[in-house]
């Protein structure tokens, strides 16, 4: 095992069915994923998210370009990497007639784990993932979320080298989402590598030492999430209910975007008192927040679809 | 690294006992399925119980290979539902399980589940036929061989739907024209002869002309028995062969 977790040279994928014309899914992607991190992929439905991780977990045949993962090429020699991988695939369910604790312990022993650690990882596994007490009935009588997390604690419990999830946390409550991220924060401490998709960004924002916003399959911009904040103009929103008329007198302050009455001015320290001061003399009402992943991913996406 | 994952490439075949358990345990819950696998052989077995109780022997060896016939429909059909629906090739595969483990522990375990009414079948077969324990021996290996090629062709099908509810027309049209309207139930003489050949050369129903000519309900020329019994053994080795090679092909989608 040598080289990064991953690496991906001008990545394309054109989908090609019978009867349908070609779907251009990848267009050049090129990206690296460090031993120890945890890396997000974020992008509009369609961006190309799942097929770069179908593609980097051997599931894809690449159209162009180049996978490694540890330093094993992935289109010409899949054998050698996928003892490192495991995969929560978007919309995959648990064995409808298996609990989660036959579900996970079933899943090691397949993957040639012995009976004794099996076990212990299962047991370690469910705990973690609060799925203690409906450990023992069948998945098909569990909810949504309960099943979302007996499959993230199936491909937890492997403490693979290199873990790919997308969209691990679909459907789970804001408690199992912590339980997901404080056990994908444990993984990485032993060693793992984690790649993922969410659509939920403060999710990405607490979770991953790096991002990566995908658009039409292409990498949009890349950074840690301060480094893509940064690119918002400001570390602050002012948000004036019904400020969106007066837009004009915020301008020179900071970027401003207005959502039908309201208006949002970004803005950094410094200037925020002259925003009040304005605000204030034209007797309208704000709040004040810190900017988050979210305007800039909206900012980012945004404005290349502006482009065309 | 901590991590007791093998890191090497997996064995061939590594991971099938595993995989073959799991499945047994999720096959295990479906007890009514297991019953209805014997609807249709219980139903064309009283039907020739009624109309001519003289070929009931030849419906019964008909019964135990249409059983192990049909179990590669369950494996058509549970391949491509744990694919589409539950995405298990995907959580299973990129992995150190080997695709042939998947594919052959979920036909061995397929067929553990629905072995209790073949060998149901098998015990009245030695009762009323009767059968010779060479002749039940044959029989064995012949329903061995009927089971390896159907389990193989329906895996291999299997990979070619993106939907499950398009499976179910042409999985029974393939498993009832090959398993109930060829000469499996009924001897070989019945059937129309110019089409004898092609039967000849569709396991369930060559299987089923082996033992015929054996218990003497069906007389087969020296070539026909060549062409039944290698064709047979042919058909199986090479789609079997053919199976493992697609499962490992087909992991990676295109
Ligand atoms: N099997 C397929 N055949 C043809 N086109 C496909 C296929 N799978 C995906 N696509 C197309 O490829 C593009 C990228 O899809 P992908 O599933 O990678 O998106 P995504 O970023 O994961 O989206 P989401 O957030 O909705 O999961 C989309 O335009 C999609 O319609
Ligand atoms: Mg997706």
């Amino acid at each position: 095992m040598s080289g990064e977790a991953l690496r991906s040279v001008d990545l394309r994928k054109i989908y090609q069915s019978r009867g349908t014309p070609p779907v251009e899914a990848l267009t050049g992607v090129s990206m690296e994923v460090h031993r120890g991190e945890r890396v997000a992929l974020l992008g509009r439905n369609g961006a190309g998210k799942t097929t770069f991780l179908k593609i980097a977990s051997t599931l894809l045949r690449p159209t162009s370009g180049s996978v490694e993962v540890f330093g094993f090429d992935i289109a010409r020699s899949p054998e050698k990497a996928r003892p490192y991988i495991a995969v929560v695939p978007q919309e995959g369910k648990p064995f409808f007639h298996l609990t989660p604790r036959e579900q996970i312990y079933t899943y090691l022993r397949a993957r040639g784990f012995a009976r004794e650690t099996a076990k212990a990882r299962t047991e370690e596994s469910l705990e973690r993932m609060g799925l203690n007490e409906f450990a023992d009935r069948l998945s098909v009588t569990l909810s949504g979320g309960q099943r979302q997390r007996t499959m993230v604690a199936t491909v937890i419990a492997t403490e693979a080298p290199l873990l790919f999830l997308d969209e691990p946390t679909i459907g789970m409550d804001p408690f199992a989402r912590r339980e997901v991220w404080s056990s994908l924060r444990s993984l990485t401490q032993k060693g793992s590598t984690i790649l993922l998709t969410t659509h939920y960004l403060d999710e990405a924002e607490v979770l991953s030492n790096r991002l990566y916003i995908v658009e039409r399959g292409a990498v949009l911009s890349a950074g840690t999430a301060e480094e893509l904040k940064a690119s918002v103009g400001g570390t602050l929103k002012v948000l004036i209910p019904s400020g969106a008329v007066q837009v004009e007198q915020f301008r020179s302050f900071g970027t401003c975007v207005t959502d039908g009455l309201s208006l949002t001015v970004i803005v950094n320290p410094h200037t925020l008192g002259d925003v009040m001061e304005i605000v204030e003399r034209s007797e309208m009402t704000a709040t004040v927040g810190p900017v988050t992943l979210e305007e800039a991913f909206l900012r980012a996406v945004g404005r290349s679809i502006n482009e065309d | 690294m901590k991590t007791s994952t093998p890191l090497a490439p997996s064995r061939a075949f590594a991971g099938t006992a595993a995989f073959l358990w799991t499945e047994v345990l999720v096959q295990g819950n479906e007890r009514m399925a297991m019953l209805t696998s014997m609807v249709v052989p219980g139903i064309i077995l009283v039907f020739v119980e009624i109309l001519n109780p003289a070929l009931i022997g030849v419906a019964l060896v008909g019964a135990i290979l249409f059983s192990t016939f049909t179990m590669g429909q369950r494996v058509l059909n549970e391949a491509a539902y744990l694919r589409i629906d539950h995405k298990a090739n995907d959580l299973y595969l990129a992995g150190p399980m080997t695709p042939e483990a998947y594919f052959l522990g979920m036909s061995v375990g397929i067929m553990i589940i629905y072995l209790a009414p073949t060998v149901f079948l098998g015990v009245l077969a030695v009762v009323v036929v009767p059968l010779s324990l060479g002749t039940g021996l044959l029989l064995f290996a012949l329903a061995a061989a009927v089971w390896l090629f159907a389990a193989s062709t329906g895996y291999i099908f299997s990979t070619f739907f993106l939907d499950n509810r398009a499976i179910w027309a042409y999985s029974s049209l393939f498993f009832n024209v090959f398993g109930v309207l060829a000469p499996v139930f009924y001897p070989l003489g019945l059937f129309p002869s110019a089409l004898r050949p092609i039967v000849l050369l569709m396991p369930p129903s060559a299987a089923a002309a082996l033992v015929q000519s054996v218990i003497g309900a069906a007389t087969l020329a020296p070539w026909q028995t060549a062409l039944a019994a290698g064709g047979l053994v042919a058909e199986t080795v090479a789609v079997f062969v053919f199976a493992i090679y697609w499962a490992r092909r087909t992991v990676m989608a295109d």
